[in-house]
């Protein structure tokens, strides 16, 4: 039986990367006014991009083998790659698909599943639909912890963690204390009365398809880095990601990031409860999200009735 | 209605026009509001358009804004078409809008409204908030407060704060004293005068006939989406059948 801390340390990781998923899906919401079921397969577009691009860099880029945290730079950069693949997918999508479409939120909802069929289709025709993994060693987990807390942590926990920390506050600054950011929010909360401001919309709904999509990518190669890499992963944990944005009150940057978490350690917390296998992760995580709903029906962080 | 004849003057004088509609049909979708409905704005003035619920005084401020596009007819700034220019642009051009409702952004607070008020402005932004900030006391204190625990007269504020970041030439204001006490409303149109005294020439809808038409130069009666009376504020108070029909006897 592992230690009650293993299941903290292992939810922490899990959440790093819903976490991820979960403030793109959240900021569509927001911003671009549709849940998008593509999102998922946003990350796993990410994910490929990453494993991909980067085996290209590890051939041309001299360097890369030089290790940061145990994990080589090649990694760093291949997330970089996964992130700029996954923006410029997402941004492509805007321009030919939603926005040309000038539809209803349930219309462009429809339509992002054919989008996230299109994409998982796209990879699976060109890849495969086998597995892969990066190619970063092995690295087992690192002695010190282990032996002063019992708790097994790899060197790719702390860069997938310490990574999504970075991200996150990265996030927060921009959207606190920038102008862009600002716009965002005021956008997100009266898309009207922004206009009316002078704010130009569609420079911040591109704003934030960069951004989501960046950090959808980053998710997607964590949770690569994590387990496989492989045509549905990101549809694997699409279910997930809206838990996770529900719960967190929808259209909150904040709420999925508070989301991500409850929802990420109830998923990986399960084996604790007695009887109940680390296979039934997701549906636990479900009824706590339906237990928080019933008392707080919008979300942690939502504000609108 | 009023006669037609200062229909060619109205032409010759369109250099002292600020605004100029004409012949304009617009509504939502299917449903059309106004019919061939023509006002003009002069340099300095304000004007008030009164009239029933449903006449269509809003809608006239979103047509000129370009959140609706005119079905046909012409919107004139300064002699050139702005019909259809979209609102972030014409911000940009010197004109500015106060909606009736959800006119704050409630999530961000006081200063974070006015900047974004000022997003358009290329410089001068700080010094201009600092400005606004002496000229309503109440959002200096409130500055750092979410917009949404503001009370409903301080809203208004507010919302009438961020439309003067940018200086406008032109402003449209949609029923400044909706929902207020009436206490509040004398200091919303004393705002209103003292932003015209600047230089601003203002539209202002309002549903307080009475006390909108008191501090305009002119006034507008609509009624169906098109206009049933024009003339000088004197004129329509002491008009008899627009007291009995517009102004509640």
């Amino acid at each position: 039986m592992l230690s009650m801390l293993q299941y903290v340390a292992n939810g922490i990781v899990f959440s790093s990367i819903i976490i991820l998923g979960a403030i793109g899906l959240s900021l569509v919401y927001a911003i671009g006014n549709f849940a998008n079921f593509a999102h998922g397969d946003l990350m796993t577009v990410g994910a490929f991009g990453a494993i991909i691009g980067g085996s290209f860099l590890t051939g041309y880029v001299p360097g890369t083998e030089v290790s940061i945290v145990g994990i080589p730079l090649s990694f760093y950069l291949a997330v970089l790659v996964g992130m700029v693949v996954a923006t410029v997918v997402a941004l492509a999508t805007e321009r030919l698909v939603y926005r040309p479409m000038d539809a209803t939120p349930i219309q462009l909802l429809i339509a992002s599943i054919g989008v996230a069929l299109a994409y998982r289709g796209a990879i699976q025709l060109r890849y495969g639909a086998e597995s892969r993994t990066f190619d970063v060693g092995r690295g087992g987990p690192i002695p010190i912890i282990r032996e002063t807390i019992g708790v097994s942590v790899t060197q790719r926990h702390l860069v997938i963690v310490s990574l999504t920390v970075v991200l996150v506050v990265s996030l927060h600054v921009l959207l606190q204390y920038t102008t862009l950011g600002r716009k965002m929010r005021a956008t997100a909360d009266n898309p009207t009365l922004a206009r009316v401001s002078g704010i130009r919309t569609s420079e911040v709904i591109t704003a934030m398809w960069i951004i989501g999509a960046a950090l959808a990518a980053a998710g997607g190669a964590f949770l690569g880095l994590d387990t496989l890499v492989y045509p549905d992963m990101g549809f694997d944990v699409l279910l997930v990601l809206f838990a996770a944005v529900i719960l967190g009150g929808i259209g909150s940057v904040y709420g999925a990031v508070a989301g991500g978490l409850a929802i990420g350690m109830a998923h990986e917390l399960t084996p604790l409860i007695p009887r109940v296998g680390a296979e039934y992760g997701p549906a636990v995580a479900f009824i706590i999200m339906v237990a928080i709903l019933l008392v707080r029906p919008s979300g942690i962080m939502g504000d609108r009735q | 209605m009023t006669a037609g004849t200062d229909v060619g003057e109205r032409a010759d004088a369109s250099g002292d026009h600020a605004l100029v509609v004409e012949g304009v049909d617009s509504g939502y979708g299917d449903v059309q509001i106004l019919h061939d409905l023509s006002m003009h704005l002069e340099a300095g003035e304000i004007v008030c358009l009164i009239g029933p619920n449903g006449a269509g005084k809003s809608t006239v401020l979103k047509t000129v804004f370009g959140l609706l596009t005119p079905w046909s007819g012409s919107v004139r700034l300064d002699g050139a078409e702005i019909a259809g220019t979209p609102p972030e642009d014409l911000v940009r051009r010197g004109v500015g809008y106060v909606p009736q409702i959800e006119n704050v952004f409630s999530s961000l607070t006081v200063d974070e409204n006015l900047r974004m008020g000022g997003v358009a402005r290329e410089s001068g932004l700080e010094a201009r908030i600092e400005e606004l900030y002496g000229q309503f006391s109440i959002l200096e204190e409130k500055r750092g407060a979410k917009a949404r625990t503001l009370s409903g007269g301080q809203r208004q504020v507010l919302a009438f704060a961020r439309a003067m970041v940018m200086e406008p030439d032109v402003l449209l204001i949609d029923e400044p004293s909706a929902g207020l006490a009436p206490s509040i409303v004398e200091e919303v149109f004393e705002n209103v005068e003292a932003v015209n005294e600047l230089g601003t020439s203002i539209v202002m809808v309002e549903q307080n006939a009475r006390e909108g038409l008191a501090i305009s130069d002119r006034g507008y009666v609509l009624d169906q989406g098109t206009v049933r009376f024009e003339g000088s504020a004197e004129e329509l108070l002491d008009d008899s059948e627009v007291a009995d029909l517009y102004l509640g006897g």
